[in-house]
């Protein structure tokens, strides 16, 4: 039985979904309360929002696992219930991921450093928490592996959501030629190469721009 | 006086290994190898284009690197201490453009290296141009230039724009 044919069958009655042997997670567990998924808890630790989605597409992408279900069973701590309908979080979740099989091949390089063009929240509430999560970090700059490891997220995920934010304009490829470091051993080197390759390719220096 | 090289990248089929053979003044060593899936041309670089173009006492080498991505633990050791980077694109073939941009953003947003994007088969339209270009990749227009990597003069093109870039910014710092 896949997981979304399952969350929307347990997700009427209180309890816990306990989900193991999974290949890419250790044991996750899902609390709901009143028909919302109400906190995730990843190992023995709850889960953010952000990484609530994350968590509920790997679940979705798993295939193999085991569960269980215990009946009234309550988080420990919860201290940001997630208060999602059950059937509103699954679409959402697929869609993300339908959106990124189409983009597959367009998602940036796991190590370009990406920089924020504008600070202004996106609508898109999938965007938007991975946007507060990590605008810290690309303030300064940073990569899909470097927010993977910061957020506690999967690398595709961060590299999907940084293609998103660029496709809004909201963030941009940092270009090191802005900071570039002038070797004092070249200075000079390219007015003389200038003149050399204008006159190699063109006979002589104005004809260049003729 | 110490070589200076310049990495010419792209994808496969942008024209890397036609534009060295073009400006260089010594026989290019190529790595061609028969293609081993079909990338439209019987064969593509495996390994890098080498060539050389003497201006006075200055080397200039040129390297092109392979245009797959599995080649591209490559593009960081050519582009490491490199004068600049010529990314090529084929301007009729647009699909190769998100690749493309992919290796621009990698390679410039990791190494201080200088950029200018050539858009071959200027020679052949219709073709997309730099003014079509430019906005696609997110790039000033100044670092776009049409070319046809057959032609020596239009070939050197975007060498020439990268040094006129890399002078202006040492005039200006």
């Amino acid at each position: 039985m896949s997981l979304d044919d399952l969350l929307p069958f347990l997700s009427s009655r209180d309890g816990a979904l306990e989900i193991f042997n999974l290949k890419r997670l250790p044991r996750v567990t899902l609390y709901f309360r009143a028909g919302r998924l109400h906190c995730i808890y990843l190992g023995n630790k709850p889960v953010d929002s952000l990484q609530a989605r994350s968590v509920i597409g790997e679940l979705i992408e798993a295939r193999k696992g085991s569960f269980e279900f215990i009946p009234g069973a309550r988080p420990a701590a919860c201290s940001r219930p997630l208060g999602w309908p059950v059937d509103r979080m699954l679409i959402s979740v697929t869609t993300t991921y339908d959106e990124y099989a189409q983009v597959a091949d367009q998602l940036p390089h796991p190590e370009t450093v990406f920089t924020l063009t504008h600070i202004a929240v996106p609508d898109d509430t999938r965007i938007s928490d991975f946007w507060k999560r990590s605008y810290i970090y690309l303030q300064e700059g940073a990569s899909a592996q470097k927010l993977s490891q910061k957020l506690g997220m999967p690398l595709d995920h961060c590299r999907f959501y940084l293609h998103k934010l660029r496709q809004l304009g909201a963030v941009a490829p940092a270009r090191a030629t802005a900071q570039q470091k002038k070797k004092p051993q070249r200075a000079g080197v390219a007015a003389r190469l200038l003149s050399s390759l204008k006159k190699r390719f063109f006979g002589e220096e104005n004809a260049w721009s003729r | 006086m110490e070589p200076l090289k310049v990495v010419v990248a792209g994808p496969v089929g942008a024209g890397k290994s036609t534009l060295i053979r073009t400006l260089s003044e010594t026989a290019v060593v190529d790595t061609d190898a028969l293609a081993s899936e079909d990338i439209g041309k019987p064969t593509t670089t495996v390994a890098m284009d080498y060539g050389t173009i003497h201006l006075g006492d200055q080397l200039l080498y040129l390297f092109g690197t392979p245009g797959q991505d599995r080649f591209d633990f490559m593009w960081d050791v050519l582009s490491e201490g490199a004068l600049g980077l010529l990314l090529l694109i084929r301007g009729d073939k647009p699909e190769d453009f998100v690749p493309a941009r992919r290796l621009l953003d990698y390679l410039t947003s990791r190494q201080p290296v200088p950029y200018v994007l050539g858009v071959t088969r200027q020679d052949q339209p219709p073709v997309w141009g730099p003014e079509e270009v430019a906005p696609f990749f997110g790039v000033p227009l100044e670092r776009v230039v049409g070319i046809n990597a057959k032609n020596p003069q239009s070939a050197a093109k975007p060498l020439i724009r990268l040094v006129e870039l890399i002078a202006a910014e040492e005039a200006a710092s």
